[in-house]
């Protein structure tokens, strides 16, 4: 697996508020979106558990609310 | 570059001024503290006021018992490091007692051995009258295993007046909910430390200095839900603003993080000028004026943190004299989110500053990270290599690997001094396989030219680049060691040997003792004591009198098989003489020179001296011992327990020490599970000592090496056992033979001292059959060989059919004088104990004399008449006898009697 490749794990994290795009390079590179239920999701590739989890310390961190974490599966291009 | 403890990690963080008194939670801790809880845990996300919290409980408890003593650590993720963070632990409670932890022994251990030297910190806390608290802050950044490992096994020992109180943002690895379950913990969480609307009403009108409407409180408290960081944020977002109701009704109306809405209010509303050095300085861990000046690039920094901590900016000071500051860690998120976001170019250029005054200031860890932070592996590389002799020499060896798996493997291959330490790490991370391509890239790099001739390689001039041809080959030897290939062994020792400078005594000293280790595994114990004794001469040119005084050990080791005793004897005199002059505190192997004495008059059965000298061994204790030699004490004191005829206390003693024993460099010539199963034939156990050679391989037709020999002669004790417990099994043939080839093989070797254990053994063969002429011409030889030696113990320790021998010895007039001493040592044994301890339900005054007359010629109607009983009552009497002792039949009965000498 290699980042170029984007075989890599996908997940999707929704947390509860909002928060600004320029967030998006401290989480490693995941999107963030505003929903409309007031909610963001961040949705990204994982290298491996290892990163996920250090990722979801950073929201943590941050004291936001963790509402869920999903997995998406790989993206296939 | 050292490795220095920074003190900041080790400061209790003052109270800040200003902070709302929380008295319901204090009381709560106070309270596990009185129900002598085990654990006090925090565990609640950043921005809760857990540290505030631990600080105002620390106060508080001072006040109430001025003797508490404290003890603070701040861990980071470097604490991940199992040698840093057990530094770190000893001079926090150092910090909390100066008698704790006084001695530096635990600095140098190895990572692997963590219980000995936390046994060490718990007895000494236990020795103390006074209470101590250790605060561990930040506990969510370990997540090492080993280090999890240390602070269950500390939170399992804990003595009664210490307790461990836990910050922590995430619940951290330990056994919480078994702590919990035995009502050993005390916990706050989220919840709890959430400000109440009170204690929100009581810091906003502290902090904004303005009367804030009931309302207005309720909406903020709502918002933030009572978090305590969202609360600060935003009265500093109210400070000085004209329109407080707008603001708040802004901020309450939003559906943005928390966070983000304040840090960015807060942010907005700083001049410019702070702005940016908040944002420049946010990469930083630690923060301090002049560091500040270097990666601002302006001057004013110590002016600057001041303020920012009289504004309650999220700057938290960590020392009293207001040198080095950190940011709160919430506050640093948001600044480094912030920075990333603005200024991403400017990332690395701001870590490379803060590199280069760290390496400056001699912080070489910091110089590192940022280093690596900037992705300047060459700056990164260039600080390593000066640093790995001293990270080295403090053992961090994780802290090293961790460094060296950041850098890109071209850097690496360019610098051949920190190609060499990969080499070495990944040799004591047990990854054998990678060192031999890390010494092959190096010593490529080494010969690499240019056109002009000159060498290609980026490592600096110094004494390691010069040495490091030696240190190539002597890591090729010690890998071909750790292979079991004592050829390559003595083919890269010799090599190194041969590279040697002059002046380079420590090369020559490790080649050498290479050299004599490969000589050692092959059985070739002159050369070995010729390779150690050029080892000595070395160190001690090299000024090293520690590991020369240690060396005094292995040349026992190698004298005492040769039967060099009084060699041995004198070399111990001789280091126990230099050691005494050195003064206090004692060279690092004095207790152990004491041990290795000890064993030697243990042989000429002065036990009282030997006992003497493990005493003053374990006095003098294990910051007098090498970690690597203690488990010889054990073994000592087991033999001596053994003369004296308590064989279970041997066994126990043989246990420990095996739990002690670490497979180091030197060859196991007298494993300890060897030596067990030897007491156990002593005991008759014959059955678990057949388990043991059968575990280890053993039986008396294998290919014999010298490192299998005490291994072979304990298989051939044990078959003599068998042959007297059953002769019907025909073991005895094996063990003649099995002897035969081990006195070969010892003569060859000139091992006298364990030719004359062979040749012992050979008459007692011979004895077993009951053909005492034919025993001794063996006996006649050992007794020949030994005398001049003084032996004792060797013909003693065999018991009965030894005295059995030695009679018939006496009578043909063979070293009348030496026999009668060897027979006295075989009384003393026998005397020293009332009845045999071995035996689970002693037998009965009547059934000992039944069990006399069963070792005669008697027939049992003969022995029932002798008894004036009826021959049914001898065969109850015979049947409770056999049942004691675990035999059953009546020549076991004897034969184990006579072994734990009953008849």
């Amino acid at each position: 697996m290699n980042r170029e490749n984007g075989d890599l794990a996908r997940y999707e994290i929704r947390l509860r508020g909002q928060l600004e795009e320029s967030w998006s390079d401290w989480f490693e590179g995941f999107t963030l979106t505003g929903t409309v239920d007031g909610t963001t999701v961040l949705t990204g590739p994982v290298i491996d558990q290892a990163a996920l989890h250090g990722l979801l310390r950073r929201v943590s961190d941050l004291g936001v609310t963790l509402i869920s974490v999903k997995a998406l599966g790989s993206r296939h291009p | 570059m050292a490795m220095p403890v920074l003190a900041t990690k080790l400061f209790i963080p003052r109270l800040r001024s200003g902070a709302v008194p929380r008295p319901r939670l204090v009381e709560r801790l106070q309270e596990g503290l009185r129900a002598g809880r085990k654990l006090l845990l925090i565990s609640a996300p950043a921005g809760f006021g857990k540290t505030t919290l631990l600080t105002e409980w620390i106060a508080d408890a001072q006040r109430r018992d001025p003797l508490l003593r404290v003890g603070w650590l701040s861990l980071d993720e470097s604490d991940n490091d199992p040698s840093r963070f057990l530094t770190y632990l000893t001079n926090a409670l150092q910090r909390a007692d100066p008698a704790i932890g006084a001695g530096a022994a635990v600095l140098t251990l190895p990572v692997t051995s963590f219980e000995p030297a936390l046994t060490g910190l718990i007895n000494d806390v236990a020795q103390r009258p006074q209470t101590i608290i250790l605060v561990l802050d930040d506990l969510q950044v370990i997540e090492a295993p080993e280090v999890r490992d240390a602070l269950v096994f500390l939170l399992e020992h804990l003595p009664q007046n210490l307790h461990v109180a836990v910050a922590s943002r995430s619940d951290p690895l330990l056994p919480v909910a078994r702590l919990r379950a035995g009502d050993e913990l005390t916990e706050l969480r989220a919840a709890d430390l959430r400000f109440t609307a009170d204690e929100a009403a009581a810091f906003l009108t502290e902090m904004v200095d303005l009367q804030l409407s009931a309302d207005d409180i309720a909406a903020l408290e709502s918002r933030t839900e009572g978090w305590i960081a969202g609360l600060q944020l935003a009265a500093l977002s109210m400070r000085e603003r004209s329109d407080v109701s707008g603001f708040i009704h802004g901020f309450t109306g939003s559906n943005r993080f928390v966070i983000d809405y304040l840090a960015e209010e807060v942010l907005q509303r700083q001049p410019e000028q702070v702005r940016a050095f908040l944002l420049r300085t946010s990469i930083l861990d630690r923060l301090t004026g002049p560091l500040c000046d270097a990666v601002t690039g302006e001057a004013g920094s110590s002016e600057m943190l001041a303020s920012l901590e009289r504004e309650n900016l999220f700057v938290i000071a960590l020392d009293d004299r207001r040198h080095w500051y950190r940011y709160h860690h919430l506050f640093a998120d948001v600044l480094r989110a912030r920075l990333r976001a603005d200024k991403p170019d400017r990332v690395a250029e701001l870590h490379r500053l803060a590199s280069a005054w760290h390496e400056q200031n001699d912080l070489p860890e910091e110089a590192i990270t940022h280093a690596l932070a900037a992705g300047d592996s060459e700056r990164a590389a260039t600080v390593i290599e000066a640093t790995v002799p001293s990270v080295r020499q403090s053992r961090q060896d994780a802290t090293l690997l961790g460094w060296l798996k950041l850098l890109p493997d071209d850097v690496i291959r360019r610098r051949p001094v920190l190609g060499v330490y990969c080499a070495w790490s990944a040799f004591v991370s047990g990854d054998v396989e990678a060192v031999e391509p890390r010494l092959s890239d190096a010593e490529r790099a080494l010969a690499a030219r240019n056109d002009d001739g000159e060498p290609t390689h980026r490592s600096a001039a110094g004494a390691e680049l010069r040495k490091l041809p030696v240190t190539i080959a002597v890591y090729r030897a010690a890998l071909a060691q750790a292979q079991g290939n004592v050829s390559g062994m003595k083919e890269h020792a010799g090599r190194a040997l041969d590279l040697t400078l002059p002046d380079d005594h420590l090369g020559r000293g490790a080649a050498a003792g290479l050299l004599g280790l490969a000589s050692w595994a092959d059985g070739d114990l002159d050369a070995a004591l010729r390779a150690f004794a050029e080892v000595r001469t070395s160190l001690r040119l090299a000024g090293n009198l520690a590991d020369m005084l240690a060396t005094t050990l292995v040349l026992a080791d190698l004298l005492t098989p040769m039967g060099r005793l009084r060699e041995a004897e004198s070399a111990f005199a001789q280091g126990l003489q230099l050691a005494s002059e050195q003064g206090e505190p004692p060279p690092q192997s004095t207790a152990d020179l004491h041990t290795g004495i000890s064993e030697l008059l243990r042989e000429r059965d002065e036990l009282p001296a030997a006992r003497a000298h493990l005493q003053v061994s374990e006095e003098l204790g294990e910051r007098a011992s090498l970690p690597e030699n203690r488990y010889r004490w054990f073994v000592a004191m087991a033999r001596v327990r053994e003369a004296e005829g308590h064989q279970h206390a041997a066994l126990d003693l043989l246990a420990t020490a095996e739990r002690l024993y670490r497979r180091g460099f030197f060859p196991e010539a007298r494993p300890i599970a060897a030596m067990r199963a030897r007491l156990w034939i002593t005991q008759g156990r014959l059955t678990d000592a057949r388990a043991w050679a059968d575990e280890h391989g053993l039986s008396a037709e294998d290919e014999l090496t010298y490192l299998s020999e005490f291994g072979h002669i304990t298989v051939a004790r044990l078959l003599i056992a068998q042959h007297r417990a059953d002769p019907h099994e025909g073991t005895i043939g094996s063990a003649i033979r099995l002897l035969d080839r081990l006195l070969a093989a010892a003569e060859a070797g000139r091992r006298t001292g364990v030719v004359l254990e062979i040749l012992l053994l050979q008459a007692l063969a011979e004895e077993a059959q009951g053909r005492i002429p034919a025993a001794l011409p063996s006996l006649h030889r050992a007794l020949t060989l030994a005398e001049p030696e003084g032996y004792l113990r060797l013909f003693a320790d065999e018991g009965e059919p030894m005295s059995a021998l030695l009679r018939a010895a006496a009578e043909t007039g063979t070293r009348p004088e030496y026999v009668r001493r060897i027979g006295r040592a075989l009384r003393t044994s026998g005397a020293g104990t009332t009845g045999p301890p071995t035996l689970p339900e002693p037998l009965s005054e009547r059934e000992l004399h039944v069990l006399r007359l069963l070792a005669t010629e008697l027939t049992g109607p003969q022995i029932a008449r002798e008894l004036y009983v009826s021959l049914n009552t001898l065969r109850t009497h015979s049947r409770h006898i056999f049942g004691k002792l675990d035999v059953n039949s009546r020549s076991a009965a004897v034969s184990r009697a006579t072994q734990l000498g009953l008849i």
